[in-house]
C-alpha cells in the first residue's frame, strides 16, 4: 500500500457516458439531501419573525433584512446582558487554542510510543483507553469534577484544557497510532542505530512527517472542542464561558419567545469557525487520512 | 527482528511519554469508572453515598420500561445508522472518486455537516420533519395533498427520522474515510481488472473493499463509538419524545444522573453498557488481531 | 425604563439600614432566564443590587437542569456561585442536607419572612427552622387560557366551571373549526394538563394524596381513574401536529385564533404582551373551576452555597434582603408574570390574571402545593414518564393506574 495519494486530475475530463451521467445524478441528489438543512438554515436567518411564522420553511425570505445576524452577534439576550454572541468569541478560542494544541500532542506522543516501542504496558493503557471511550462522558464527570478540585485546578483554563485532553485522547491515540504503523519500521530502526532516543526520534523524525494526520486531528478537534458546551461551562467557570453557552441561552430560552431567525443565523455565526477550517482544509483532510491514518 | 536494547534512556523517555496516557487511563477512566460501578450498588441519589444496597439499582433498571426501551431504540439506530453511512460513505467515496469535475465543492457539501453542533442542526431537521411545518406541508402546497411524512410525531417511526438525521451528519466522514483509503489503491488494479474483462461493481466489491479494510475499519469504529454516545439528536430533535419513542440510554442515564438526581440508578445503566459495549469489542478486537496475524504470516 | 428609579432605589437602600455604597458585594449569581421577557426581570433585580451597593456576575445558563446541574457540580467542586437559582421545590433539599449552603436565618428575622411567606413556600425555604432558601417569586404552572375571539365565535359564552362545561366548551370549538385545545406534545407540558385536570376536577384532595402517597392505593381509586379518563379523553381535541411542539408554539396558537384553550403556567402572559394582547380583551385567564379553585404554589428560589468568607456572606445577605424588598419584588414580578411572595405590597401594577392570582394568595384554603413539592425528582420522574406514554399510547386506564401506583410505592 503505498503512502503518496494519486492526483485527482489524471486525465482530462471524460465522455458523457451513461455511468459519467448517472455518477452526477447520484452526486447531485446526494448534495441537495445534505444542502436542505443548511438552506434552511440561511433563508431563515436573512426572514423576519412574521415571515417566519406565515411563509413554509423552504420559500425564500420576500423581505430579506440582515438585522437577526445583527441581532445575534451583538445584542441577543443571553441572560442579564443582552450582547450577543460576540462574548464568547475570544473565550472559545483561548479554549480551543490549548487543547487543541495538547490534546493532538499527547496523542501524537502516545500514537508513536504504541507503534514503536513494544510495552505491554502501553498497549493495555490503549486498551483502557479505547473501552473508556464509549463512555458517555457526562457519567464520569462528577468524580472528575471532585477529582480537579481536590488539587485546586477546578473552574480555570487548566481545567479545560485537562479535561479535553483526558476526553480527546482515546481518539487521537486511535488516529496517531494507525498512522504510525504505517511507517515503516526499517526507518525507526535505523534511527534507532543512529543513536536516536526516545524522544529525538520523535520531535526530529516522526512529527515531521506526521504532517498529513496532524491536519486531520487538528479538523476534528477544532471542530469538537468548538462545538462543546458542557465541559466548558461546568470546567471553565464564568471566566472562560465558551460561545456555545451563549448560543444555548439564545437558542434554547426555555420561557420566551423563540427568534426562529435570530436562532439560525447565530448558528451558523457559532459553527463558523469549524466550517471555514472544513472549507478551506477538505482537500488536507482527504489527503491526511490517505497517508495512513487508515491502517486499523 | 533484534531490538537494540538500552535500559536506562528507554525507561526514562518512554516512561515520562507513558506518564499522561497512565495517568488518563487510570485515573481519567479507570478509577472514575470504577467509582460508577461502587455507586451503583448504592442508593445513591443526589450526592454520592455509600449505603449499600446491592443488585437493587439493577433490578430497578431492569423493570424500567423506560431503559428496556432506549435499548431497543439503541440497537435499531446503531444496527440501520451506521449500515446505512456506511453504504452512504462507500458510495459517496466511490461515486467521487470518478475524476469528476469540482471535486472540491461536492467534498465540502457531504462533509459540513460533520463541522455543525447537532445542538441546533437538531432543531432545522425537526422543523423540515414536523408534518405542519416541514416537508409535508410544503409537498401538500404543491399539490399533492395526500403527501404523508409524519414519521416524527409518530411512535413507532420516530427513531427512522433520528437515524436519518444521523445519516446525514455522519456520512462524510465515512465518505472522507474510505474515499483517502480509495485513492491508495494502485491504477494498476483496475488497468488489470479491465484487461480481465470484471464488471467495475465487481472489483469493487471483491477487490477494492477488502485493500482498504483498515480504513473500513476506522471508520466503523468512529461510527460504533458515536452510535452508543447518541444524544444531541435525540435531544434537539425530540426529546425523547412523542411520548417516550425516541428514548436512548445516554439521554435516560443523564436524565437520572441531573434532572432526576438517581445517580445510582444512572451509574447501574452506564455499567449495563459499559459491559456490553466490552461483551462486543473483546471478540471484535482477537478477531482483528487473529487476521492481522494472518495478513502478517502471508507476506 | 424600570420601574423603580435611581432615587426610589437610594431611598429604598437608606430605609434597609445599609450603609455606605463603598463597599461592592460581588456576586455571583447562576440563573437560567434567557428570554427576551426574563431578562428585562432580571435586570429589575440587578440594578436593585447594584444600587444597594453590590457587583452582580452574572451567569446565565438556559435550561433549568442545565443551570441546577452545572451548580451542584461547581459546589461539589469547590467553586460554587454565591447566589444560584432552583425551583421552589425539593430539587435542592438534599443539597441542604449535605450541608452545602448558607442559611439566611439573619435575613429572614429582619425581614420578618415568617410573616410574609405564605405557609406553602415556607414550607420548603424553611429546612428544620432553617431558611435555606429565598423565594423571589410565585408561579402558578397550571392557568386555563382561552382566546376570546375563538370562543365566542364558537358561541362558547362563560368560562367553564366544571370538566361537563369544559368539554361542552371544547366541542363547539371543534364544530366552530378551530382547534379546541392547544398543547405542546412535550413530556412536561403533558405533565402540566394532567395536574390541572387531576386538581381542578379531581380535587386539591386526590390531587395531594396523589403526589404524597407512598402505598399506590389512590391510583386505583374510582375518583381518579376518573381523572385518567377525563384526561385522555382531551386527547380528541389536540391537533396532530402536538407531538413534541414548543409551549410558546401553542401559546401561539391562541393568538392568531386558531386554538381555543391552552393549559399552561403564567409565564405564557409574556407571550401574549410580546404580541401585544391584553388579558381580559383578547384573551382570559383563570387558574380552575369556580371561583374558589385551588392555585398551585410554585416559583423560584435562590439558594447560598456555604462559604465561611465573610465578604461572600454579606454579599448573600445583601442579595437576600434586596431581593425579597416590597418594591422590588413588584417591579421583578411584573416583568416576570409572576406574583410577588409578598402580600404586603401594591398590587395596582399587575393584570387581572395576577391578581386573580394575589386574591388567591390571600385566601390560605386555596393554597396548592405544586408536585415537585410533595415527590421527589426521582419519583415525580417516574410519574411523569408514565403520564406521557399513557397521553401517547392506546394504554388502558387501568394499566397506567397499576403503573402509577407501582411507581408510587417507590
Amino acid at each position: 500500500m503505498t503512502m503518496a495519494t494519486t492526483p485527482s486530475k489524471r486525465r482530462p475530463a471524460k465522455a458523457w457516458t451513461p455511468a459519467r451521467i448517472g455518477t452526477y445524478a447520484f452526486l447531485l441528489s446526494a448534495a441537495a439531501f445534505f444542502l436542505m438543512p443548511l438552506y434552511v438554515m440561511l433563508v431563515t436567518s436573512f426572514k423576519t419573525m412574521d415571515e417566519v411564522r406565515e411563509s413554509s420553511i423552504f420559500a425564500l425570505p420576500l423581505l430579506p433584512t440582515v438585522e437577526p445576524w445583527v441581532v445575534a452577534w451583538s445584542s441577543a439576550c443571553t441572560g442579564l446582558e443582552c450582547k450577543g454572541l460576540q462574548v464568547g468569541f475570544w473565550n472559545s478560542v483561548q479554549i480551543v487554542l490549548p487543547s487543541v494544541f495538547f490534546s493532538i500532542l499527547l496523542g501524537a506522543i502516545n500514537g508513536y510510543a504504541l507503534a514503536f516501542w513494544r510495552s505491554r504496558f502501553a498497549n493495555l493503557l490503549f486498551g483502557v483507553l479505547m473501552i473508556g471511550v464509549f463512555v458517555p462522558y457526562q457519567v464520569i464527570m462528577y468524580p472528575l469534577v471532585r477529582l480537579l478540585s481536590s488539587v485546586g485546578l477546578f473552574g480555570s483554563l487548566p481545567a479545560i484544557v485537562v479535561i479535553h485532553s483526558i476526553f480527546g485522547m482515546p481518539v487521537m491515540t486511535l488516529l496517531f497510532r494507525n498512522y504510525y504503523t504505517g511507517i515503516p519500521q526499517e526507518l525507526f530502526k535505523a534511527a534507532r542505530i543512529d543513536g536516536g532516543g526516545f524522544w529525538r526520534i520523535f520531535w526530529e523524525l516522526m512529527l515531521p512527517m506526521s504532517t498529513p494526520i496532524l491536519i486531520v486531528a487538528t479538523i476534528m478537534q477544532v471542530t469538537g472542542i468548538w462545538n462543546d458546551y458542557l465541559l466548558g461551562l461546568i470546567f471553565g467557570g464564568t471566566q472562560f464561558s465558551p460561545m456555545t453557552v451563549q448560543l444555548n441561552n439564545i437558542v434554547n430560552s426555555t420561557f420566551g419567545e423563540r427568534a426562529y431567525n435570530v436562532n439560525m443565523a447565530a448558528t451558523i455565526l457559532t459553527s463558523a469557525v469549524p466550517l471555514f477550517i472544513y472549507l478551506v482544509s477538505g482537500r488536507w483532510f482527504v489527503r491526511g487520512i490517505a497517508s495512513g491514518a487508515v491502517k486499523g | 527482528m533484534g531490538q537494540i536494547q538500552h535500559r536506562r534512556p528507554v525507561h526514562w523517555g518512554l516512561h515520562l511519554a507513558l506518564l499522561p496516557m497512565a495517568v488518563t487511563a487510570i485515573v481519567g477512566y479507570l478509577a472514575t469508572v470504577l467509582w460508577s460501578v461502587g455507586v451503583s450498588f448504592t442508593s445513591s441519589r443526589m450526592f454520592a453515598n455509600t449505603n449499600f444496597v446491592g443488585l437493587e439499582q439493577y433490578h430497578k433498571l431492569f423493570a424500567s420500561e423506560r431503559w428496556q426501551l432506549s435499548v431497543y431504540n439503541l440497537v435499531l439506530f446503531a444496527v440501520l445508522g451506521i449500515s446505512i453511512c456506511m453504504v452512504l460513505g462507500f458510495l459517496l467515496a466511490v461515486f467521487i472518486d470518478q475524476k469528476i469535475r469540482s471535486e472540491s465543492v461536492f467534498r465540502s457539501i457531504f462533509l459540513y455537516p460533520y463541522a455543525m453542533s447537532f445542538v441546533v442542526t437538531g432543531l432545522v431537521w425537526q422543523w423540515m420533519l414536523n408534518p405542519e411545518m416541514g416537508i409535508q406541508s410544503a409537498v401538500r402546497r404543491l399539490g399533492f395533498a395526500d403527501f404523508q411524512l409524519d414519521w416524527i410525531v409518530s411512535q413507532d417511526k420516530v427513531m427512522y427520522c433520528i437515524i436519518l438525521a444521523a445519516v446525514w451528519q455522519a456520512s462524510g466522514l465515512v465518505m472522507a474515510i474510505l474515499l483517502a483509503g480509495l485513492r491508495g489503491v494502485d491504477e494498476e488494479i483496475w488497468k488489470a481488472a479491465r484487461l480481465d474483462g470484471i464488471p467495475p461493481w465487481r472489483v469493487y466489491v471483491s477487490i477494492v473493499l477488502p485493500m482498504i479494510s483498515g480504513a473500513v475499519g476506522t471508520a466503523f469504529i468512529l461510527q460504533a463509538i458515536a452510535a452508543i454516545k447518541v444524544y444531541d439528536a435525540v435531544n434537539s430533535m425530540t426529546r425523547g419524545g412523542p411520548g417516550l419513542a425516541s428514548e436512548v440510554p445516554a439521554k435516560f442515564i443523564l436524565d437520572h444522573l441531573f434532572q432526576r438526581g438517581s445517580i445510582g440508578l444512572a451509574s447501574a445503566a452506564s455499567v449495563v453498557m459499559l459491559l456490553t459495549v466490552v461483551a462486543l469489542l473483546v471478540p471484535y478486537y482477537y478477531l482483528r488481531k487473529h487476521q492481522a496475524a494472518q495478513q502478517g504470516a502471508k507476506a | 425604563m424600570h420601574a423603580l428609579t435611581k432615587r426610589g432605589l437610594a431611598a429604598l437602600v437608606a430605609g434597609m439600614g445599609i450603609s455606605g455604597a463603598a463597599l461592592a458585594q460581588k456576586a455571583e449569581v447562576v440563573h437560567w432566564w434567557t428570554s427576551g421577557g426574563e431578562s428585562a426581570a432580571v435586570q429589575e433585580l440587578a440594578a436593585a443590587y447594584k444600587a444597594a451597593g453590590g457587583t452582580w456576575v452574572d451567569t446565565a445558563i438556559s435550561g433549568g437542569d442545565n443551570a441546577r446541574n452545572t451548580t451542584i457540580n461547581r459546589i461539589a467542586g469547590g467553586n460554587a456561585p454565591t447566589v444560584a437559582q432552583f425551583n421552589t421545590s425539593l430539587q435542592y433539599h438534599e443539597v441542604v442536607l449535605e450541608g452545602m449552603l448558607n442559611n439566611m436565618d439573619a435575613v429572614a428575622k429582619e425581614g420578618n419572612w415568617d410573616k410574609i411567606l405564605p405557609e406553602p413556600i415556607k414550607k420548603f425555604v424553611k429546612v428544620d427552622g432553617h431558611y435555606f432558601a429565598m423565594p423571589v417569586n410565585i408561579h402558578n404552572p397550571s392557568w386555563f387560557w382561552y382566546s376570546k375571539a375563538v370562543l365566542a365565535k364558537a358561541g362558547v359564552k362563560a368560562e367553564p366551571q366544571n370538566m361537563t362545561e369544559f368539554f361542552a366548551a371544547l366541542d363547539k370549538i371543534k364544530a366552530s373549526g378551530a382547534i379546541p385545545l392547544a398543547l405542546g406534545g412535550q413530556a412536561w407540558q403533558e405533565g402540566i394538563l394532567f395536574n390541572a385536570i387531576l386538581h381542578t376536577s379531581g380535587g386539591a384532595d386526590l390531587y395531594k394524596q396523589f403526589y404524597s402517597s407512598t402505598d399506590g392505593k389512590v391510583a386505583q381509586s374510582p375518583a381518579f381513574k376518573k381523572v385518567l379518563s377525563d384526561f385522555k379523553r382531551l386527547k380528541g381535541y389536540v391537533d396532530p401536529g402536538s407531538p413534541n411542539r414548543d409551549w410558546n408554539v401553542a401559546t401561539a396558537m391562541l393568538i392568531s385564533n386558531k386554538a381555543g384553550f391552552q393549559v399552561m403556567g403564567d409565564w405564557a402572559k409574556g407571550e401574549f404582551a410580546v404580541a401585544k394582547q391584553t388579558a381580559g380583551k383578547d384573551f382570559g385567564c383563570f387558574p380552575g373551576w369556580g371561583a374558589k379553585a385551588p392555585y398551585m404554589l410554585e416559583g423560584d428560589v435562590f439558594v447560598f452555597p456555604k462559604s465561611k468568607d465573610p465578604e461572600v456572606i454579606k454579599a448573600q445577605q445583601l442579595f437576600a434582603r434586596v431581593a425579597t424588598s416590597p418594591a422590588v419584588q413588584v417591579a421583578f414580578n411584573a416583568k416576570k408574570g409572576s406574583i410577588p411572595i409578598r402580600t404586603d405590597v401594591d398590587m395596582g401594577a399587575l393584570d387581572i390574571c395576577s391578581q386573580q392570582g394575589v386574591a388567591a394568595l390571600k385566601d390560605p384554603a386555596r393554597h396548592l402545593p405544586a408536585p415537585t413539592q410533595l415527590a421527589s425528582p426521582e419519583k415525580k420522574g417516574l410519574l411523569d414518564d408514565a403520564v406521557t406514554k399513557f397521553w401517547n399510547t392506546d394504554q388502558s386506564v387501568d394499566d397506567v393506574a397499576k403503573v402509577l401506583a407501582a411507581a408510587l410505592k417507590g
